[in-house]
């Protein structure tokens, strides 16, 4: 035993740090080494506007990835939440449309004041988020199939209700402001702050609060969890549910910035938050990791993408290169991890 | 601890008895053909359906012959693909990389016409790229532990990446030129009438398929994969290589790929890189409609196929009767109810 903890002490990076945060430090390491590779070779990448903007550009895939964080974290999977991007977006921009202005279909909505039709318009994306948690939760079916499913309900609504196209007519100026608002003084979106708070909030819940710490025992033991009390159906519902209305915030930002809803808006985003989380070292395994990690990966793949773009490679390098980067994520930090154990 | 032997299929319980318990029976019943009865459905829905407008047989309508042939021949890729998937899911394991695999290879095969290969030499390498990618998710998965959700994720978006790279900047896809033209007979192994109107990819998908059913009943290989999905410890602690066994699965899965992406780029005599993407969705509904368990351990691959010919019917049906844009959504509540008849009917 005394063996084990010296040579545990005495492993390359044997510390007294917890292994989230050692993921963590050492993804801010990957992230300082590759801005600087970049900043080397990618003409105008070191200049102060860059670097603003590829801390705020991802900011909707970041607020997207808390959720998915937490609920990689419980051992699920959330790919609904592309879909629900498209499905709040387009609903509340129907919501809000004044009624019976025009011949054309896609010009009437339902002439809701526009506070009522974004609280409506979430409360359809919490709906997707607890039909996933139905599913996932009673009828025990693997969260990937649900959400897959969920993903082309709620897309399918978007497109619904744009018949496959787009709705961007007979809205009120309202609508339109709190995607484009900047902060005062700056050039940085509102979102950008909104996304910020949110992952405040976010750490502070994993971290300090017994539901946060109660996620990471259900992801490890959901069995252990259950037996010493802790009610898992809930918990994983809340985060479906935090999950999807996470998503449709995102959905009404996004809408409010084209001042349209789009169904196709969102389309493998996804894919994207599992992108950022993985980066960010959280475990499928379960039970490991955070939303800090989360974000340092947003920023790592924006650092990548954006290198990507300023040295000139298509934008069909974007797939190859996600999958690349996720795949020595993924092997690295499992190979760091088991040689910490010792 | 003694060990505890626990009776656990319907088939032994009855043995116990020695009576049959008739609920159970019904139960049975409804479990083994209730996907004959759902695809009847679909086919009578969309025969009545427009019957105002077009009579019985007529062109137009839902069982005219050519409609028949025609819908069996655009059912051949994911004939092809959800066969295979079957056996993955039996094993408790995804793939959901299968419908970039499938535009991948579909890419290649119209690239290797497109610079005058012949249909075989194209065909051979195509399916050696099918091997390749189908090795590659299998060491992803099996050797590297990476768990199968993430790490076919990871491969779609590289083959598709890789598929998007080499179709050159400004086209949308490997196809003919006014100075390269495509050889019409790229056509021939998708839409040329061999046999009642059907064409060579359409008696592929069926020999693939007849091989496939013969394996799972008759073979080790079968047996094994169920035994895999059913109780992973309890497999191998009897010694089956459960690597080797999923990888092989894997690349089975990569093969069919590589034979649907052949009858796609045939079918439309060129290759899209985005041609495959949903075909991942439309496997897993098919076999989930099939009765294949969600949490593994058992399937049957026929039955899949006749999942697939629904999901293949709602496709084409569907436009006839209402507008496009209610595909999505359409598909998603299949996929919905597909889970929740296999919940109540086929898991215990």
């Amino acid at each position: 035993m005394e063996a084990n903890e010296v040579r545990s002490r005495n492993s390359f990076i044997g510390s007294k740090i917890s292994n989230e945060s050692f993921i963590t430090f050492l993804m801010i390491g990957v992230l300082l080494l590759l801005f600087t590779v970049a900043a080397l070779f990618v003409p105008n990448f070191y200049t102060s506007r860059n670097i603003l903007n590829l801390i705020t550009n991802n900011w909707y895939i970041i607020i997207l990835g808390i959720g998915v964080t937490f609920l990689l974290i419980t051992k699920n999977f959330d790919l609904s939440v592309g879909g629900v991007i498209g499905m709040t977006g387009v609903l509340s921009v129907y919501f809000v449309q004044a009624a019976n202005v025009s011949q054309n279909p896609l010009a009437n909505g339902l002439g809701l004041p526009y506070g009522v039709a974004v609280v409506l318009a979430l409360m359809c994306a919490m709906g997707i988020g607890g039909l996933n948690a139905f599913f996932v939760v009673r009828l025990k079916v693997p969260s990937i199939i649900v959400t897959l499913g969920t993903m082309m309900v709620a897309r399918g609504i978007a497109q619904i209700v744009t018949q496959g196209a787009q709705r961007n007519t007979s809205l009120p100026d309202v609508y339109g402001v709190i995607g484009n608002l900047a902060i005062p003084g700056s050039q940085v979106k509102i979102a950008v702050l909104i996304m910020v708070v949110l992952v405040i909030l976010a750490f502070i819940f994993e971290r300090f609060t017994a539901h946060g710490r109660r996620m990471y025992l259900i992801g490890a033991n959901s069995e252990a969890a259950r037996l010493s009390g802790i009610n898992v159906s809930r918990h994983l519902t809340t985060l479906f549910i935090i999950s999807s209305l996470l998503a449709g915030i995102t959905g009404v930002l996004l809408a409010s910035e084209f001042k349209a809803g789009i169904s196709s808006r969102g389309m493998g985003f996804e894919f994207d938050a599992l992108v950022v989380a993985l980066l960010g070292g959280v475990s499928i395994a379960g039970g490991f990791g955070s939303v800090l990690g989360m974000f340092v990966g947003a920023l790592i793949l924006s650092v990548v993408t954006s290198a990507a773009t300023g040295l000139l490679l298509s934008p069909d390098w974007q797939f190859t290169l996600k999958a690349i980067a996720v795949f020595i994520a993924i092997v690295s930090q499992s190979y760091l991890l088991s040689r910490r154990k010792g | 601890m003694e060990p505890t032997i626990q009776v656990e299929s319907g088939i032994e319980k009855k043995m116990l008895v020695g009576q049959p318990n008739w609920s159970e029976t019904v139960r049975e019943t409804v479990k083994n053909f209730y996907i004959y009865f759902v695809l009847v459905l679909v086919i009578v829905v969309f025969s009545v359906a427009r019957l105002n407008e077009v009579a019985f047989f007529e062109r137009g309508h839902f069982l005219n012959p050519d409609n028949i042939i025609n819908l069996l021949r655009i059912a051949v890729p994911i004939i092809t693909l959800s066969g295979a998937f079957t056996y993955l899911m039996i094993a408790q394991y995804i793939d959901l990389s299968v419908g970039s695999a499938m535009a991948l290879s579909a890419v290649l095969f119209a690239l290797m016409i497109l610079n005058g290969f012949s249909f075989i030499a194209a065909a051979i390498l195509t399916i050696i790229a099918g091997i390749v990618m189908g090795s590659l998710n299998g060491f992803l998965v099996m050797k590297l532990k990476i768990t199968p959700v993430i790490a076919t994720l990871v491969t779609l978006s590289l083959y598709k990446g890789i598929a998007l790279l080499i179709v050159p900047d400004g086209l949308s896809a490997i196809k003919g030129s006014a100075d390269q033209p495509m050889p019409a007979w790229i056509n021939n192994y998708a839409r040329q009438d061999v046999l009642f109107g059907l064409p060579a990819a359409f008696y592929v998908a069926i020999v693939l398929i007849v091989a496939l059913v013969v394996i799972q009943r008759k073979t080790i290989l079968g047996k094994y994969t169920a035994a895999i999905g059913g109780n992973r410890t309890a497999a191998d602690l009897s010694g089956i290589n459960a690597v080797a066994i999923v990888w092989l699965l894997y690349i089975i899965v990569g093969v069919s790929a590589a034979l649907a992406g052949m009858a796609r780029a045939s079918y439309m005599s060129m290759g899209d890189p985005l041609s495959g993407d949903g075909m991942e969705l439309a496997s897993i509904i098919a076999v989930l409609l099939g009765g294949t368990r969600f949490a593994g351990g058992a399937g049957a691959v026929e039955k899949t196929i006749i999942g697939a010919i629904i999901v293949i019917c709602m496709t084409v049906g569907m436009l006839t009767i209402i507008p496009a844009y209610w595909q999505t959504f359409v598909m998603g509540s299949v996929l919905i109810s597909a889970v929740v008849i296999n919940r109540l009917l086929v898991q215990d």
